[in-house]
């Protein structure tokens, strides 16, 4: 399957990481279903060209979080509940992103226009690819 | 396999090019080892195979040592040299029938398939092949044998992007289908952080630092390298000092 996931050797990010938040990423739009089977360690290390080990690395944090769920012998699949991470986290997790996305702006010198409208462009593709 | 390496010196006349290294490497693991040119790499990987002893210090594979057991040990090794070589004449074809009366197993199929997906001709002389042709050749003997350990050196030196990426697809390929320890120096730092679980950074014969990759990424966001990719570990680790 197309994943759309993506790892960069230049992110500050370590490969695990990034495909951590990838996946969970994708399951937060709801472009990996709960439920749905996903791409077994060999496939995704050979579609992103990483060492299975660092897949495996990956999976086992989001199985630890309960974003994923592993089957014995079956397979790994998305979990059927998503975890509930709590108000506080959430919202700390939101922060951070937001701060992010605050500084590129800055430094770009956008306006807070700008920046508003990139932030609903980016929701809207989001909720588009996940249809 | 198992490589256990304790306080090495390989010398050159008065010259020590690996000065007291150690180091270990676990069955299943893929261990990079990095430096700049004459840093002492390719001294460790002809020691690790026997081809050269050691001056001073001990290295086991699988709890042998290769300079006396170098022919049992070599059944279960696949080794790229650094700079490939073979009889100039000899096709891949004759050079198979050559290499695989060494051991005793020999995947024939998996070896031509391998020639395939390298775009590798079959009957075309050694010395006919471009550099890239001979490494990616090297490489399919190595791997011909199912090594329990893989010994590379430098395997994308002087390599162009689509060689590079047949040589790091296939090691990939290697790793999901079955469980093989690697060995490998490289100055491919975006192939390595792609491949290796764990990282030997050598600076004049010496290791400067030696551990998880991850690890060491981490390490180094702590101490305030930006952005910690092994990139900028490994300019910051082997920069000559400038002489005050």
């Amino acid at each position: 399957m197309e994943t759309r996931l993506r790892v960069d050797t230049h992110d500050s990010r370590p490969l695990w990481r990034q495909i951590e938040e990838g996946l969970e990423q994708l399951v937060g739009v709801g472009a990996l279903l709960p439920g749905e089977v996903v791409p077994s360690v060999r496939e995704l290390a050979k579609e992103l060209r990483v060492n299975p080990a660092t897949v495996a690395k990956a999976f086992q944090k989001l199985v630890d979080r309960g974003v994923l769920e592993s089957r014995r012998g079956d397979g790994t699949y998305v979990a059927e509940k998503a975890p509930d991470i709590g108000a506080e986290a959430r919202r700390a997790r939101l922060v951070e992103a937001a701060t992010r996305l605050a500084t590129v702006a800055a430094t770009l010198g956008a306006s807070e226009a700008e920046s508003h409208a990139a932030l609903d462009r980016a929701i809207a593709s989001l909720r588009g690819s996940a249809s | 396999m198992k490589i256990e390496a304790r306080d090495l010196v390989v010398r050159y006349g008065g010259k020590r090019a690996v000065d007291g290294v150690s180091f270990e490497v676990e069955p299943g693991t893929v261990f990079a080892l990095v430096g700049r040119n004459g840093a002492g790499k390719s001294s460790l990987v002809k020691v690790l195979l026997g081809q050269r002893h050691a001056d001073h210090g001990e290295v086991l594979v699988d709890g042998r040592d290769p300079w006396r057991d170098r022919a049992a040990l070599m059944r279960d090794i696949g080794a790229s040299p650094e700079v490939p070589d073979a009889p100039p004449g000899l096709s891949a074809t004759d050079l198979e029938k050559h290499h695989a009366g060494f051991y005793s197993q020999w995947d024939h199929a998996g070896f031509r398939a391998r020639l395939e997906r390298f775009e590798l001709p079959l009957d075309s002389p050694f010395a006919s092949l471009s550099r890239g042709q001979k490494a990616l050749l090297m490489l399919s003997f190595a791997l011909a044998p199912r090594p329990k350990l893989l010994v590379l050196d430098d395997p994308t030196l002087g390599l162009d992007a689509v060689a590079r990426r047949f040589v790091f697809d296939e090691l990939i390929g290697e790793l999901s289908e079955r469980g093989v320890t690697v060995f490998l120096t490289s100055h491919d730092l975006e192939g390595v952080e792609r491949v290796a679980t764990h990282l030997a950074i050598l600076r004049a014969g010496r290791v400067e630092s030696c551990g998880r990759l991850d690890e060491l990424r981490e390490e180094a966001a702590r101490s305030g390298v930006e952005p910690p990719t092994l990139e900028e570990i490994f300019v910051r680790r082997t920069r000559m000092e400038v002489s005050a």
